[in-house]
Formats: structure tokens, C-alpha cells, sequence
């Protein structure tokens, strides 16, 4: 385990270094210093009496602070998740690829290590960094909201957990294609291209009625049968973040699903870097 | 397997490497059945043309690259073996530094990535040896070419290895700083370490190295002890005093050389030699040096690769 470890440490340091991922961060913080100086809630016995941003009054029904804050959980748990991932494709599409770059490559395997940790701490490296930032982002969020308004949940948090594990989906898929072709570009593409199949693969069934009924619609259902439902996955986080009942059936089998599509993508990655001359 | 002196450091046997690539019914080939031996503690000198397939070999070596067919064993087993990789120090040809680290930080990762204890003490010491404790506050991205590959050669060295694998080590480091990693290299050889070079600068193979094979189109073509190949098989070269006479000389069997004094003559076994010296003697030459007449490396490797040779010819 220790190699796995050392690898994530040497992903980690380099994504320490990168100007882009410093200044996402950054933005974070921002953000949520703008959302804590410039918000003011003002709550009389669990209801939402009154709310200020930047000193205007922002007009609304007087409603329990749970009800309140649903829709800006939701749109939380949406932005992190969507454009978590999104991000995450931009910002690490390189990470694999500048690890198996000529001359470096050649010097990680001829450390005492095995392949698979190479991969493995790469893939562990990226989580990390995933989970961080998304666990800043929300708890940040999660703070300003419980000392404002005095209503703590761990919602967004679950909901940023859900995120994470969308991205590691579409990340695995990247990291194999990084074993395929050495390109950041390649491998952003692959990541973008899964995680628009993930959202397409969430609403299948409606998307299913405009394909005409025989070969046209059961190649699409067999297609999208394999994909990670990621919109379903955001779905449910946006409820969970929202403290509302799931909409979809059954949790557990959908985020089963999208860890087993990113366990087979990862089997495959692994299987071609074994076996790969560099 | 119990790993003995005798146990070569290197062994490879009918290596042969065959790049496919896809949708390609026929690939690129490397190595064609390439056998060699490098025995522990030696200084070994890999030279040859380019695409000659040193660096596939050197890849090979160390589990990078899967051979098509044959067997390789390094320290007394497979390269594929985590434990035997531990012992061994590389340099790539081109090595890639991380840009934003600093020199200390890398050594560490390297250290931890070998499963050694931290050493911030020893790492510092290794970067001194190298030439580079000036500018170990400096972050790699400022480094230059040369500054580059000595952070690589300490790199190679953590954690004493046994076997040191260098691909190119002076590759834009200044001629001063040449003496010094050669310098470094031959402590390296004398506490025992194998090294296995490989470089285009042949006088650097020359100064460094006791043992060279030329590899060419992937096969090896000569292998042996340096001065063996160098050596010339039957040449000699003989100084004499000034005031010689040229043709009594000449009829001696010797042929005037370049510098003043200086004659060469072929004489394969030493009493043809001696007849000949005894002619000179006779006509009042009087001899004040005799060598045999070596070839530089250059020479070696342009007359083995030139000649085209197929044979493999083990000198030593």
C-alpha cells in the first residue's frame, strides 16, 4: 500500500503546483467569503423570517429554514456535482498522461514498485484531490448556513460524496485511456463523452420513446444499459442535499452500478498498462 | 537462488524485442536474439549507432520493456521482481523533472518510492556530490540541462545501489562537470557497485568504463575488456632515438609513422618481433619506447560496425 501512497503523494505535489487547480481553490473560497459576508438570514423560531444579500431584501414567503434552504441545497448539490466533474475532467485530464510522459515513465517503473500501483496511486492521487475540494466546497456551505440560520445538515455533504463518486467513474475511464493514448486530450474527451452518456444514461427510458420501437431503440437501451447513470446520481444527491425523499428507486443499486462501471474501466486500464512497452 | 560474486550482474540470453503495432502485420525489431554478460562490480560500456537498440536493451533490463523472447536476469533475478528493482540506480536518457518541485522534494519521493526511511540529511549530501548544493533551494524548473541530469545521477544513487544504469549520464553537463560525475562514477565502481553506461561519447566509455560491447542492427558484435578490444592484434609501435636511418628501417620491416622517431610494424608472434628490433639494433637504431598500437574506441566501433560484422567476438 505504501507505493499506492507515494504515488497519490507524487499526483498530489504536482497538483499542488498547478496554477489552475490553486486558483479553482481560490475561487471557492471566494465564493463562499462573498456568500458569508454579503447574506443575511434572519430566522424566528425555525422560520426563514427575512434574507439580505449585498443589503437588498430578497422577498419570499415565511417558511420553516428547512424548506428555505431546499432549492439552494439542490442547486449546491448540481453545481458541485456537474461542474465538480466537469472540472475535474479539465483539470486532471493531464495528470495520467504527464505521468507516463517519456522519461518519466521510464523512471517510476524502474522504481521498485509495480505497475498497478502506478495506476492505482494516480487514480487515488485525483479521488483525493475530488474529494477535498468538494468536501471544502460544501462543508464551507454547510457552515455559513448552519451559523446563519441555525439549521445544520450533513445533506450537501452526502450529496458531495455523491458527486465524488460520479467522478470517479468518468475519472476511471480517463485513466484508461490514458493507457491507451498517451493525450491529455484524448483523455479529457473520453471523460466529457462518458459523463454526457452518464446523463443520457439516467433518462434512458424516456429518451428510449423518441428511438422508433425495434433495432433503433434496443441498441440504444443496450448502449446506455452499461453506462453509469449520472444524472440519476445527480438526481439523488440534489434530494438528499434538499433533505426531500428519493426519486429514484433504489439508491444502493445505482451507486453500485456506477462503482461497478468504474471497477470494470479500471480492470481494463490496468490489463493494457501491465502489458504496455514504454 | 543463492546470489554469488560469480553471479553475473547482468545476463541476458537470445533477447529479442519486436515492437508490434497495431493493425501492423509486421513490427519494428529491436533486439535480435542478443546474448550478454556483465559480470558484478564491473564497469560496463554499451556503445553503438543509433537505433542500434542500446536503449530498448537497457529497458529491458529493468522490466520496461517485455521482451518477445529470450530470458534476462539482473542480480541474480528477474527485473519484473520489486525487490531487485530496489537495488538497482537509473538514469533515462531524458529524464522528466517535475517543474515546480524543489530538488529536496524529489529526492524524497524517489527515497519513499524505493521504500527507504526518510533521509533529508543524506539527500542533501547526495546533492552536494552532484555538484548541485547551490542551488537546493531552487525549484527544478530553473534548472539547466546539465543541473538537470546531476539531480537525475543523485536520484540514481539513493540508497546505494548495486547496480547503476545509466543512459547518457553527461548529456549536456559541462566538460568540467564531466570529471566530476566521472569522478562519481568511478567511487561508485570502487565501492563495488556494477555500472552499465551507455553513451555516445565515446572517450567518456573510454575513461569510465573496463568493459564494452557494441551493439548493432540488435545484435552484439564484440564484447570484451577494454583494452583487449583497443588493442592491436599484431601491430606494434616503436620510438626510436633521433638520427635513425628511414631506410635501414624500412628494410627492417618497420613503416615510418606520423611523428618524428615513430615506426609501426606488424609482427604477430614475438620472435618476428624481435628480428625485426635486432635489424634495427644492427643498423644503430637505438629504441626508446615500444607499445603495442592501439586503436581508440571510435576506431573499434567503426571498424566492427563498418565491417558489418555477424560474428560475435568474445575478446576477454
Amino acid at each position: 500500500m505504501r507505493p499506492v501512497l507515494g504515488i497519490a503523494g507524487y499526483v498530489l505535489r504536482e497538483a499542488a503546483s498547478r496554477k489552475f487547480i490553486l486558483a479553482f481553490m481560490v475561487g471557492i473560497t471566494l465564493v463562499l467569503a462573498v456568500v458569508a459576508v454579503s447574506l443575511r438570514l434572519e430566522v424566528i423560531d425555525g422560520a426563514l423570517a427575512a434574507s439580505r444579500l449585498f443589503g437588498k431584501e430578497l422577498r419570499g414567503n415565511i417558511q420553516s429554514i428547512d424548506v428555505a434552504l431546499r432549492p439552494v441545497y439542490q442547486a449546491a448539490a448540481f453545481i458541485v456535482f456537474y461542474g465538480g466533474i466537469l472540472f475535474g475532467i479539465v483539470a486532471c485530464s493531464d495528470f495520467a498522461p504527464g505521468l507516463m510522459s517519456p522519461g518519466r515513465i521510464e523512471h517510476l517503473l524502474a522504481l521498485p514498485i509495480q505497475r498497478w500501483h502506478l495506476l492505482a496511486g494516480t487514480f487515488l492521487g485525483v479521488m483525493t484531490l475530488a474529494l477535498g475540494g468538494t468536501l471544502y466546497g460544501t462543508t464551507g456551505l454547510v457552515l455559513i448556513f448552519g451559523v446563519k440560520a441555525g439549521y445544520w445538515t450533513v445533506g450537501p455533504l452526502v450529496a458531495g460524496l455523491m458527486a465524488c463518486v460520479g467522478f470517479a467513474a468518468v475519472y476511471a475511464v480517463m485513466l484508461t485511456t490514458a493507457t491507451l493514448v498517451r493525450s491529455a486530450a484524448l483523455c479529457a474527451a473520453s471523460g466529457f463523452a462518458f459523463m454526457v452518456g452518464g446523463i443520457i444514461a439516467g433518462h434512458r427510458q424516456d429518451i428510449s420513446t423518441f428511438f422508433e420501437e425495434g433495432l433503433s431503440r434496443s441498441a440504444f437501451l443496450a448502449v446506455t444499459l452499461v453506462l453509469p447513470r449520472l444524472s440519476a446520481l445527480a438526481e439523488a444527491a440534489g434530494d438528499i442535499a434538499s433533505s426531500t425523499p428519493l426519486e429514484v428507486r433504489s439508491l444502493g443499486t445505482l451507486l453500485l452500478g456506477v462503482f461497478v462501471f468504474g471497477l470494470g474501466a479500471l480492470a481494463v486500464g490496468f490489463w493494457r498498462f501491465e502489458g504496455k512497452d514504454y | 537462488m543463492t546470489v554469488t560474486d560469480s553471479t553475473p550482474a547482468i545476463e541476458v540470453t537470445n533477447l529479442s524485442k519486436t515492437y508490434r503495432r497495431a493493425f501492423r502485420k509486421t513490427g519494428t525489431v529491436a533486439l535480435r536474439g542478443m546474448d550478454l554478460s556483465v559480470p558484478q562490480g564491473s564497469a560496463f560500456g554499451l556503445i553503438g549507432p543509433n537505433g542500434a537498440g542500446k536503449t530498448t536493451f537497457i529497458k529491458s533490463i529493468l522490466g520496461i520493456v517485455q521482451p518477445t523472447e529470450g530470458a534476462v536476469r539482473v542480480l541474480g533475478g528477474s527485473p519484473e521482481d520489486a525487490r531487485i528493482r530496489a537495488r538497482i540506480g537509473y538514469l533515462p536518457e531524458r529524464l522528466h523533472l517535475p517543474h515546480a518541485w524543489t530538488p529536496t522534494a524529489f529526492l524524497a519521493t524517489v527515497g519513499r518510492l524505493k521504500g527507504l526511511a526518510p533521509d533529508p540529511a543524506g539527500n542533501l549530501r547526495l546533492l552536494e556530490r552532484v555538484g548541485l548544493s547551490d542551488a537546493v533551494g531552487r525549484k527544478i524548473g530553473g534548472y539547466s540541462k546539465g543541473m538537470r541530469q546531476r539531480l537525475g545521477l543523485a536520484a540514481a544513487l539513493i540508497g546505494k545501489p548495486d547496480l547503476l544504469v545509466l543512459d547518457e549520464p553527461t548529456d549536456g553537463i559541462d566538460p568540467m562537470g564531466r570529471m566530476e560525475v566521472r569522478r562519481i562514477l568511478q567511487e561508485e565502481v570502487q565501492r563495488g557497485t556494477t555500472l552499465f553506461l551507455n553513451s555516445h561519447l565515446l572517450a567518456e566509455t573510454e575513461r569510465v568504463c573496463d568493459r564494452v560491447a557494441i551493439l548493432a542492427d540488435g545484435r552484439v558484435l564484440r564484447e570484451g575488456r577494454l583494452d583487449e578490444l583497443v588493442r592491436g592484434a599484431s601491430r606494434w609501435l616503436a620510438r626510436f632515438a633521433p638520427g635513425v636511418s628511414v631506410e635501414a628501417l624500412t628494410q627492417a620491416g618497420f613503416v615510418q609513422g606520423r611523428a618524428d622517431g615513430v615506426y609501426h610494424v606488424d609482427a604477430g608472434d614475438p620472435a618476428v618481433l624481435n628480428v625485426a628490433l635486432d635489424r634495427a639494433r644492427a643498423a644503430g637504431a637505438l629504441l626508446v619506447e615500444l607499445r603495442r598500437d592501439g586503436m581508440d574506441l571510435e576506431s573499434v566501433l567503426l571498424g566492427t560496425v563498418g565491417a558489418g560484422a555477424s560474428r560475435v567476438e568474445v575478446a576477454a
